[in-house]
């Protein structure tokens, strides 16, 4: 759309009448929207002023603001949960992961659907198939996976006289196992999206690099990683939040607490039977913060990078 | 000189031992939240274990809840068990006992260091697997009835020993707009654990619950739909009401601080929500009013009962040591060594002064408790009898539909036969499976 087009189209719709049907339909969208911003607003600037009460005072004073504020809870959520050494576990994780994923299924999705081979279809629904697993059922398997991966390497390099005699890892317990299982449990998804993007590059400008001697490396740098830029975009958006939330996983995966994120640190503060909520809610704020700083910083990116994934030319 | 240089080789000689003196590593997995009282200094207790014990290294690790579950389960299932580890009696640890993958306690802690104890804690009979394969820190009573006793007598009224009693003081409390009973009976799992077993206990006895585990007698037999009846009736009477399907576990004890109800009904750990927090100095009720306005008593005679004045109480949790340690080893000794220091009269009366439990050591004594712990000691003693905490004796899958099932009936939309029916079905299914 040319600018003068736009001024055209303005011009039109500053000439219309305004019909009492579409301030009733705005005031009901205003509405509706207004309902949903506050069902999600407010618990977040509740849990924000809650996190100043002591435990006591919210227990007699739940829904209104601190009459006696105070920031122990912060100074004692940051210590007993150690969020010193987690937050920087958890910004690893979810950017290397994030780093990771988009570009193994950026390379994949590229081989998936642009090279031709009699192995893509067998191969592509084996990874499609992971779409199906849940993190749940995958647990206990993946503990037991890595554990005895280990083990047996360690045993290995112990017979070659490589090792110590201590404990072995690379997967369990490890920053690097934490990786490779984030990257590989996100891989379905991101597979199945890049595949079915890049399916809609047409073809004709991979032909005419490939004409003019690019290989296929050369193709994906140069065309399919630049093309591709909104469903990266949806993907690291779709994988950020859930990384940085990420529990299950890596309660199994490590037990050292220098190697833990900060989902478990806040998970401390959730008891059976009873409740410091002064505590829990400051080590909430501590762990919602980082999100919420991303989102504003972002906020047009992800909007942008939402609504461009959601269409394919 | 010679001295000096003998002295400095001697020095040499013994920093060069400890230098290379092998430190043994334990790993332990704990059962544990911030939130629990005395979250920090708790840590500090393990601390004073690991400076005192500079031979032993501690590689700790902490869960709790469903996520606790979920790992022991893993490194069950990987054969990586932790060297020292928190566990139930039976339940969730049920495992761990059946396939011995704890070692007995009796004969490493030894006959004079469990003298200690009461003797109800070391017998292997009340554990799964019928060896002491943990040693219990305390006794949980689960059926315990705090009571405004300043509001009752400015109202003229008087703990009720019978059920009638306490239905009769129902005008007199509505009148000021107070609740009889409060109860948080949004969680499902708090009317079967903190009323219905003792009411159960009373009404039909252990032995009844076992034979129905033997599938001797059913769920569906009148005895137990009388006692669902029971539960019915107090609704419909409304001596507990029907809103406290709404009141959450957090919220319940400030409404009984404020004086919103006379009786608030829930096991012996919720205590210590009343107490002093240490972080703030302050407590939902004072020391002052915990002494001179509150008391504990046993939920009154309920028409029917068999065995009268039973509560509910189980066995509570504690360390085991994994049954892979071997035997003799310096692994095993400092295993031995970290537990008894848990067990300590030192370290168990700061958990006693802390809140967390009343400890099932015998020699424990301190001038620091406030009264509301004082009076939790005095209720444990006083009663005499005690009988199952339901989803301690049944497996998950029978008590999960009798919890959801006591909550359908406060709602009012299931009758005592149905849930009855339920129960006996997830029995049923259950028995078909072992």
């Amino acid at each position: 759309m040319n600018q003068q087009q736009g001024v055209q189209m303005r011009g039109k719709r500053g000439k219309k009448p305004i019909r009492p049907g579409t301030i009733l339909g705005k005031a009901v969208a205003y509405l509706v929207m207004g309902i949903f911003a506050f069902m999600t607003i407010y618990p977040l600037v509740w849990l924000f002023f809650s996190s100043f009460k002591t435990t006591t005072e919210f227990r007699t004073n739940m829904m209104g603001l601190p009459i006696d504020w105070t920031l122990e809870n912060y100074r004692s959520a940051w210590k007993i949960g150690e969020f010193d050494k987690l937050i920087g576990n958890s910004v690893l994780y979810t950017l290397g992961s994030t780093v990771g994923i988009t570009f193994l299924s950026l390379l994949t999705g590229f081989a998936f659907a642009k090279i031709k081979s009699k192995a893509t279809g067998p191969i592509y629904g084996s990874f499609i198939i992971g779409i199906l697993l849940t993190i749940q059922s995958l647990m206990v398997p993946l503990f037991l996976e890595v554990t005895s991966i280990d083990r047996g390497i360690g045993d290995f390099l112990r017979s070659l006289g490589l090792v110590g005699s201590g404990e072995f890892r690379l997967f369990h317990n490890t920053r690097f196992g934490v990786l490779i299982i984030y990257i590989g449990s996100a891989l379905p998804v991101g597979i199945y999206m890049c595949t079915e993007y890049i399916r809609g590059i047409p073809s004709a400008i991979i032909e005419a690099a490939q004409i003019d001697g690019a290989g296929y490396f050369r193709i994906f740098r140069s065309i399919i990683v630049g093309m591709s830029k909104p469903i990266a975009m949806t993907l690291s958006i779709l994988n950020i939040p859930s990384l940085w939330n990420e529990f299950a996983l890596i309660n199994i995966l490590v037990s050292e607490t220098n190697l833990k994120s900060l989902p478990l640190g806040i998970y401390k503060f959730s008891g059976g039977l009873s409740s410091d909520y002064g505590k829990q809610f400051a080590a909430l704020v501590i762990g919602m913060l980082p999100m919420l700083l991303f989102y504003i910083a972002f906020r047009k990116q992800i909007t942008a990078g939402v609504s461009m994934g959601a269409l394919k030319e | 000189m010679k001295k000096k240089i003998c002295s400095a080789l001697m020095f040499l000689v013994i920093l060069s031992m400890g230098a290379y003196a092998q430190k043994t590593t334990l790993t332990v997995f704990d059962y544990i939240d911030a939130t629990a009282p005395g979250y920090a200094e708790n840590e500090a207790i393990w601390q004073r274990f690991i400076d005192e014990n500079p031979d032993i290294t501690i590689v700790k690790e902490e869960l709790s809840n469903e996520p606790f579950h979920q790992k022991l389960a893993a490194y069950v299932a990987a054969g990586t068990l932790p060297d020292v580890m928190y566990m139930y009696p039976s339940g969730r640890s049920t495992m761990l006992h059946e396939q011995k993958l704890v070692k007995d306690l009796a004969p490493l802690l030894g006959k004079d260091y469990l003298a200690n104890f009461i003797p109800s804690v070391t017998d292997p009979s009340g554990q799964k697997g019928k060896y002491l394969a943990e040693l219990p820190q305390s006794i949980s009573y689960t059926t315990v009835m705090f009571t405004n006793t300043k509001l009752l007598s400015d109202l003229g009224l008087r703990v009720p020993s019978t059920y009638a009693e306490l239905k009769a003081m129902l005008p007199k409390l509505k009148a000021k707009g107070i609740r009889p009973v409060l109860m948080a009976n949004k969680d499902d799992w708090v009317m079967q654990s903190c009323l219905f077993s003792t009411i159960v206990g009373r009404m039909l006895g252990d032995e009844w619950i076992d034979n129905a585990l033997a599938g001797k007698v059913k769920f569906t037999d009148k005895e137990f739909i009388k006692a669902l009846d029971f539960v019915e009736t107090m609704y419909k009477d409304g001596v507990i009401g029907r809103d406290t399907i709404q009141i959450s576990y957090g919220e319940a004890p400030a409404l009984f601080a404020e004086g919103k109800a006379a009786f608030f009904i829930d096991g012996d750990w919720r205590q210590n929500a009343f107490l002093t927090d240490p972080s703030s100095g302050k407590a939902l009720i004072d020391p002052k009013r915990q002494q001179t306005d509150f008391e504990y008593f046993n939920f009154p005679a309920i028409p029917g009962e068999k065995n009268p004045g039973v509560a509910s109480a189980v066995l509570g949790c504690g360390y085991g040591i994994s049954a892979s340690i071997p035997a003799g080893s310096d692994k095993e000794k400092a295993a031995v060594r970290l537990l008894k220091y848990l067990y300590s009269a030192d370290v168990q009366r700061q958990y006693l002064e802390l809140g967390r439990y009343i400890t099932s050591r015998k020699d424990v004594k301190s001038d620091k408790l406030e009264p509301f712990t004082v009076k939790m000691a005095a209720y444990h003693d006083a009663v005499k009898k005690t009988c199952y905490v339901l989803d301690g004796a049944l497996d998950t899958s029978i008590y999960t539909p009798l919890n959801l099932g006591l909550q359908q009936i406060g709602l009012g939309t299931k009758t005592p036969t149905q849930v009855a029916q339920s129960v006996q079905a997830a029995v049923d299914a259950w028995r078909a499976s072992h």
